[in-house]
Formats: structure tokens, sequence, C-alpha cells
């Protein structure tokens, strides 16, 4: 495995890992899904361009355009609970009390 | 130097461990730009031209800036930096004590006791442009091939985005 390959998923794994553990904020997670979107999308379009393989690049575009969809509606989200509670702090979702 | 590629992608683990250790989101979107012109210029590196400049376009230039604004919106007084808080600077230091012993641990493996001399195997990334002018970059012709191939895709992702607004709006709506 490429040194190049080892660090883009090593890059990916740290971000799913952010994207795991709350600390205070809720956008803090919604960042890390972003840093997961962007590393397999540099992941796909090196493949493609070293595969000589240029049909791949359909899928980097297509994920970009799915993760587009997905920030918008969860920035929607943390927007809403921002106008519920003041800010977007985690300790404030406790409607299910557990 | 061919061994940039190697380096650019240690800068992006860096950058990645700058926001996955969690500081207040407004440093977290300065580390996922920084971490994204990185990448960008990564794929540059692989001859990637369309991709690379797309992906500055719309991650960069449109995700970004609504995470900037909506932080700007859900953010506390005082935020917390990276050196601010034992929590965010361990995490970031741990981040990146791993990535420096990844990087040794990469040059130890190919038997050369001098640090300079340890880049055998990444030799494949060095570009041979050996086909001819390049007038048709392979990345354009795939996304091109997006358009012909992929007709029925195109149609479900724009339909996607165009109910996503509805659905924005439905959530943002409240009551």
């Amino acid at each position: 495995m490429t040194p190049t390959y080892m660090n883009i998923m090593l890059a990916f794994t740290i971000s799913l890992l952010g994207m795991l553990t709350y600390r205070s904020h809720l956008v803090a997670s919604l960042l890390c899904l972003e840093g997961m979107m962007m590393s397999l999308f540099i992941m796909t379009t090196l493949i493609a361009s070293n595969m000589h393989f240029p049909l791949i690049n359909i899928m980097p575009i297509i994920l970009l355009v799915f993760a587009a969809c997905e920030t918008a509606v969860g920035l929607a989200l943390l927007i809403s609970i921002s106008n519920t509670y003041g800010l977007d702090y985690v300790h404030n979702l406790n409607l299910l009390q557990c | 130097m061919a061994y940039i590629l190697f380096t650019l992608s240690v800068l992006l683990v860096m950058g990645f461990v700058g926001f996955s250790s969690k500081p207040s989101p407004i440093y977290g979107g300065l580390a996922l730009t920084v971490s994204g012109v990185v990448g960008c210029v990564i794929v540059l590196n692989c001859g990637g031209g369309y991709m690379g400049l797309m992906m500055f376009l719309v991650y960069l230039g449109g995700m970004m800036v609504v995470f900037g604004y909506t932080t700007a919106m859900a953010i506390e007084e005082y935020p917390e930096t990276w050196g601010s808080g034992l929590e965010v600077l361990g995490g970031l230091l741990v981040g990146l004590m791993m990535e420096v012993m990844l990087v040794l641990w990469v040059l130890s493996l190919n038997e050369a006791v001098v640090v300079v001399v340890g880049f055998s195997d990444t030799g494949d990334w060095v570009i041979f442009e050996g086909e001819g002018s390049g007038l048709i970059r392979g990345d354009s012709i795939g996304a091109g091939a997006l358009y012909d191939y992929g007709r029925w895709l195109v149609v479900v992702a724009g339909w996607t985005l165009f109910v996503g607004v509805y659905v924005v709006i439905e959530i943002v709506r409240g009551n």
C-alpha cells in the first residue's frame, strides 16, 4: 500500500473518530463529516488518475453532489436547534432523557 | 521533487487532525479550508486539473462559505482555540505524534540508514507526461462522460438537489 494512500485513508479514519466523539458543539461533528467526504473525493480522484481510468471520475462528482445535499440538511437541523436553544450545545439535546 | 506527494499527504493528515481535535467550530472551519487547499494541490499533482478546481469551487467556495456563515450564527462569545484547553491540545499533539511516527516508519522501510534517501516506493507517483501534447485531459473526459453514460444519474442528482432545497426550507420553518 503506497504511503500516500495510507495517509489519505488515515485522514478519513481521523475524521471518522472526530465525528463520533462529541465535545460541546454539534457543528464540529458536521465539520468532521465534511472532512470524511473530502478525503473520499481525493482518494477516488487519485485512483482515477493513477489507474488511467477516466470513467471513475464520475464517482467523486456525484459524491460531492450528495455531500452538498447532506451538508444542507445538517446545517438546517443545526439552525433549527440554534433557534430553539440559542446555541448548538450537545447537552441541550436531552428530550429523550437518556 | 519526486516525493512532494507524500509530503502533501502528510500535511493533509495534519490539517485533518487540526479540526478533528474539536476546537471551536470557527477554527475547525479554518483547518478544513486549509486541508481542502492541500487536497486540491494533491489532486493537481496527479494531473487532475478539472477535479481539483471543481473541488475548490463547489467544496471550498460553496460549502465552506455556508459553514462559515452558519457557524457565525451559532457561536459563543469566547471560542476556544487549539492552545486554550488541555483536551484540544492533547488531541492535536497525539495526532501529530502519530503522523510523525508513520513518516518515520515509512522512511525505515527501505533499509536506508540516511533519512534523505528513503523514498524509493513513491517513484510510481511521478507523472510521466509522454502521451503527446496533453490536449485531452483524462479527468475532463471522465466528467464529460457523466452526461453521456450517466444521463439518468444527472437527472436524479439534479432532482435530489431541487427537493433538498424544499426539505431545508421545511426544516428551518420550525413551528
